[in-house]
């Protein structure tokens, strides 16, 4: 009797575990369906039209384009998608998938060198059935992740499947100019995929947003490294963007003979610092030839790289860990002394700005029908695929050089001659079209804001506007010039002589 | 048979032996032209820019020519610069004859080559320019082919224009021909008549050709002939540049009088050529040797019409005294300028390095060179779009303008990767200041700079702009040098001319 008690106890005691096994089993099927349907409820098609600026004629607009995107819901009710999805938006709208309902929605945060946006719904059903996506961390080189998203604006979701291939600091295509960490897979990431989010066990590890259009299978993903940095950024109510230090450097402290000139000790690694950009916060701190060896607590090698997330990346990654206002501390070396500065992050943007911009209505002034415009990425791109080598001379050595060739603290940017709308008294302005502006009737000219006041100052019967480089000046019969100044603006259909730039 | 028939016969047999008795002229110019075109072949030969110390590969080149001397032989500069060997073939003999440059000119692209007397079977029959000019009229153009036959074409005279060489900065008289029959630009000879009145030396697919005119070619023989080769001196060309002044508002600016409407604007002046020392900017010129010069910067001359105030300049020679009116604050003076011209070599950034090698100086893997427009241009077909434009304002802004503190532009122009140059092997494109303490100021310096601070364990090499100091070990540098040479097959590390 024992004995058979016995067997029957372990047998049931197997069959529970077979049952129990199963039930798991169960569990755990149900658990992958339900996440996965999850996922796929919380990721979202984005339709809007967007409008870019004429920046030649800044008073119009260029023609609408209908854009679509992914992207998926977060915390707080909150849509997390690219900037490039959203930017010059004039209407937005979203659509969850199987539902034919349209959302029409709003940008709440926008933050363009870091190509991430936020939008709202206005009808907060839209979140019924939604699941707010969780963040990972920085997934591993090697693994599996999947991208969710609408690519080529299909309405149904599609996932694909790829591995990590690199995690490294690259350029972010929208504004052409900012970089921050990267990361690399071969899953397929087309048009439309861009804000949909890359899963890896259950948790967003990345924001599909740009892929090569040379190369086959390689796309790149915003790690939650960025995403973090924005959405704490914009906890404030308004985003901030990346700040830096101000400075550039030179990576090639590996000579010995270099090490031993700038008298740093043979075994220490570190960049040396070429030049530090006016008015920034480490204009104060460091000087050329200073040599960085260490910033916060991470050392900084020959190649500027430090460890840091596990990873070796570019010594700028402790920087992007922080937020305008916040401060590193720069350990550097200054003729054989080591030295320990706190510099406080800022914008410390060049004066001739890199950056593509979006959402701003382009600043003009128009004088007796001359154009005038700040010189920046977008008016440079006007000149095509190829417009950094068929720009004129004189925008290519500003675009190149700004920062060696302006000596002036107050400057804000260059103001150039963009287009001349032909009247009887600018008949003979035709050659001084695309060059920069350095004085109007002797002022010098430092930003828009100098220049409808500067031409309306006629020392005598003539306006003359001198250009950079150009010893000719161009001139203007005064007079004349305020005479027609109105009906040119009639002529031209321009709705106000003059805009400052202004956040849309 | 009615009378008209008849007449419209006769008109055609008229029409006809027309038509026959050109061809035979022109036979017969072609017949009396065979001891006098030739075809010249030249291997060409020139320097590897970014590897100065090498030449690029060899190749084979053509040309045509015409005698103007019983052994000299006049043709275009397109082809022999950089040539090794010139050799000519003429109707009379089978073989190619051996040809020396005698004078090469590139501002006026006219080159002159000589022949060994021995090595001709009789002299040849040289051909003289006539400065005949008639607008509208036909011209015959005729050439010397490799495969031993004289060519011809035709066309009509369309203008006589003021125009840049390609060859050089310079601007000559050209005359253009409109509806030309064949591409010319080679040298072929262009007559009017029985005149020879210019070579060809441009074709546009507009079928037109430009020529050098007899008066050029006339001055150049003249200049030529004059002096030996090694004191040829060329044109006079211009030392500033000038714009229209068409502006009436512009004009009143320059406090110019309604009633005076003609001057052109100097809207720079140069350090080198004519004008460069005596004009200013914003100087507005009046006349020039009492004839009037307009607001488009031309005057009215008695057989081309109205061209461009240049020839005026050109059509001098060196050394001699050119009048200026020019309005100058408000008032008119009068300028006594000196005929001046300049070689390239004297420019900040020379136009052209032709038959010459490239200098520079290797040290420790790092190329320094002097920037040319010949280095830039080598870059490829969009080089003004892709150079550096810091080095390439040099060139595009200041070639014009040596002076006692900047004669040239030295560049690092790469780093020949080494142990010695770790860290430093992406540099290039950058523009040398000092080099052990010392400006450089031409190329020239980088030898004297080389022997200076023996004390210190380093050369040190600084640049514009924001550049690393490149640093490079004095101990074992020859060894290193002579490893570095041997390794990317440099027969000379340097080559500097004194």
């Amino acid at each position: 009797m024992s004995y058979f008690r016995k067997r029957l106890v372990r047998l049931s005691a197997v069959c529970i575990v077979f049952v129990w096994a199963g039930l798991w089993m169960q569990n755990i099927a149900t658990a992958e369906d339900e996440r996965e349907q999850n996922i796929e409820q919380s990721v979202v098609l984005i339709r809007c039209v967007q409008q870019d600026f004429d920046y030649i004629t800044p008073w119009k607009q260029t023609s609408m384009v209908q854009g679509v995107g992914s992207g998926f819901v977060i915390t707080g009710n909150r849509i997390l998608t690219n900037a490039h999805n959203v930017s010059n938006i004039r209407y937005v709208e979203l659509k969850k998938q199987n539902f034919a309902k349209r959302y029409p929605a709003k940008v709440e945060f926008i933050g363009h060198d870091c190509d991430l946006a936020i939008l709202s719904v206005f009808d907060q059903s839209f979140f019924e059935g939604t699941w707010p996506l969780e963040f990972g961390g920085i997934p591993k080189v090697n693994t599996t992740v999947s991208t969710y998203g609408f690519p080529l604006g299909g309405q149904h979701i599609s996932v694909t499947e790829g591995v990590v291939s690199r995690i490294q600091m690259d350029t972010y295509s929208h504004t052409g100019a900012d970089s921050h960490l990267v990361i690399q897979t071969d899953a397929a990431i087309n048009p439309g995929n861009s804000g949909g989010p890359v899963m890896q066990n259950g948790k967003v590890v990345g924001v599909a947003f740009q892929g090569i259009r040379l190369a086959e299978n390689i796309g790149y993903m915003i790690p939650t490294t960025v995403i973090q940095h924005f959405l704490d950024d914009v906890n404030d109510g308004r985003y901030d963007s990346y700040g830096s230090l101000g400075f550039s450097y030179y990576r090639g402290l590996h000579n010995p003979g270099y090490k031993d000139y700038l008298k740093v000790p043979q075994e220490q690694d570190g960049v040396i610092v070429l030049r530090t950009t006016m008015n920034s916060s480490a204009e104060d701190v460091l000087q050329a030839g200073d040599v960085i060896t260490q910033i916060d607590e991470y050392n900084v090698d020959d190649d500027g790289m430090v460890k840091i997330h596990d990873l070796t990346l570019l010594m700028g990654e402790v920087i992007e860990q922080k937020q305008i206002g916040e401060s590193v501390e720069v350990t550097f070396f200054r003729d054989g002394q080591m030295r320990r500065e706190k510099i406080t992050i800022a914008l410390n943007r060049p004066i001739m700005e890199y950056a593509r911009s979006y959402d701003k209505a382009p600043g003009y002034v128009v004088f007796a029908g001359l154009t005038f415009v700040p010189v920046t990425r977008n008016f440079l791109e006007n000149w095509g695929r190829d417009w950094l080598s068929d720009i004129p001379f004189c925008l290519r050595y500003l675009f190149s050089y700004s920062s060696q060739l302006n000596t002036e603290r107050q400057r804000k940017g260059y103001i150039v001659l963009s287009e001349i709308l032909s009247d009887k008294v600018n008949s003979y302005c035709g050659g001084f079209k695309s060059q920069v502006v350095e004085t109007i009737n002797g002022d010098t000219v430092y930003s828009l804001d100098d220049v409808a006041q500067a031409c309306r100052k006629s020392t005598d019967s003539f306006c003359t506007i001198k250009f950079m480089g150009v010893e000719k000046p161009l001139i203007l019969d005064a007079k004349q010039a305020l005479e027609s100044h109105e009906p040119i603006l009639r002529k031209y259909q321009i709705p106000a002589e003059s805009r400052m730039e202004k956040q849309l | 048979m009615n009378i008209r028939v008849v007449l419209k016969y006769l008109c055609l047999l008229c029409v006809g032996s027309c038509c026959l008795s050109a061809a035979s002229a022109d036979e017969k110019i072609a017949e009396k032209l065979k001891d006098s075109l030739v075809y010249v072949k030249i291997s060409v030969y020139p320097y590897d820019q970014y590897r100065p110390w090498k030449k690029a590969d060899v190749q084979e080149k053509s040309t045509y020519g015409c005698a103007v001397g019983p052994y000299q032989v006049l043709t275009t500069t397109y082809n022999i610069s950089d040539a090794t060997f010139v050799s000519i073939r003429i109707d009379a003999q089978n073989e190619y004859i051996p040809a020396t440059v005698e004078v090469i000119d590139y501002e006026s692209n006219l080159c002159l080559l000589r022949l060994e007397p021995n090595e001709l079977a009789g002299p040849l029959v040289p051909i003289k320019f006539s400065e005949n000019y008639k607008k509208g009229a036909e011209v015959q153009s005729y050439w010397f082919s490799y495969k031993g036959h004289i060519y011809s074409g035709r066309g009509f005279i369309d203008r006589a224009e003021v125009l840049k060489s390609s060859r050089s900065y310079a601007q000559f008289l050209n005359y253009v021909v409109s509806n030309a029959s064949q591409r010319t630009s080679s040298a072929e000879v262009y007559f009017l008549g029985k005149k020879a009145i210019g070579i060809a030396c441009w074709s546009s697919d507009e079928q037109e050709a430009g020529l050098i005119s007899a008066e050029v070619i006339n001055h150049f023989l003249a200049d030529a002939a004059g002096s030996p080769k090694a004191a040829y001196e060329g044109f006079p060309v211009l030392g500033f540049s000038a714009i229209w002044l068409i502006d009436p508002t512009r004009r009143r600016y320059l406090k110019m009088p309604e009633s005076m409407q003609k001057g052109v604007f100097v809207s720079d002046v140069y350090n080198l050529g004519t004008g460069s020392e005596e004009l200013q900017q914003a100087d507005i010129i009046l006349e020039i040797d009492g004839i009037s010069i307009d607001a488009h910067g031309r005057f009215k001359h008695p057989k081309f019409g109205l061209i461009s105030f240049e020839h005026l300049i050109t059509r001098r020679k060196v050394g001699e005294t050119i009048k200026f009116e020019v309005w100058r604050d408000g008032k008119k003076q009068q300028l006594k300028v000196k005929a001046r011209s300049f070689k390239a070599s004297e420019m900040l950034v020379p136009y052209y390095e032709y038959d010459s090698q490239p200098q520079y100086m290797v040290i420790g893997g790092f190329i320094l060179q002097k920037l040319t427009r010949g280095y830039l241009a080598a870059r490829g077909e969009d080089w003004a779009g892709t150079a550096d434009p810091h080095v390439f304002h040099y060139y595009r802004e200041l070639a014009y303008k040596p002076t006692d503190e900047r004669k040239d532009i030295v560049v690092l122009s790469y780093v020949l990767p080494a142990e010695i140059n770790l860290g430093y092997q992406r540099l290039g494109s950058i523009v040398v200041s000092r080099f052990n303490g010392k400006d450089i100021t031409s190329i020239k310096d980088l030898v004297e700079a080389r022997q200076l601070e023996t004390d210190s364990k380093y050369h040190v090499i600084e640049f514009e702009n924001d550049n690393p100091v490149v640093v490079i070990p004095r101990k074992g540098l020859d060894l290193i040098d002579a490893q570095i040479a041997q390794r990317y097959g440099i027969q000379n590390l340097i080559h500097i001319e004194p």
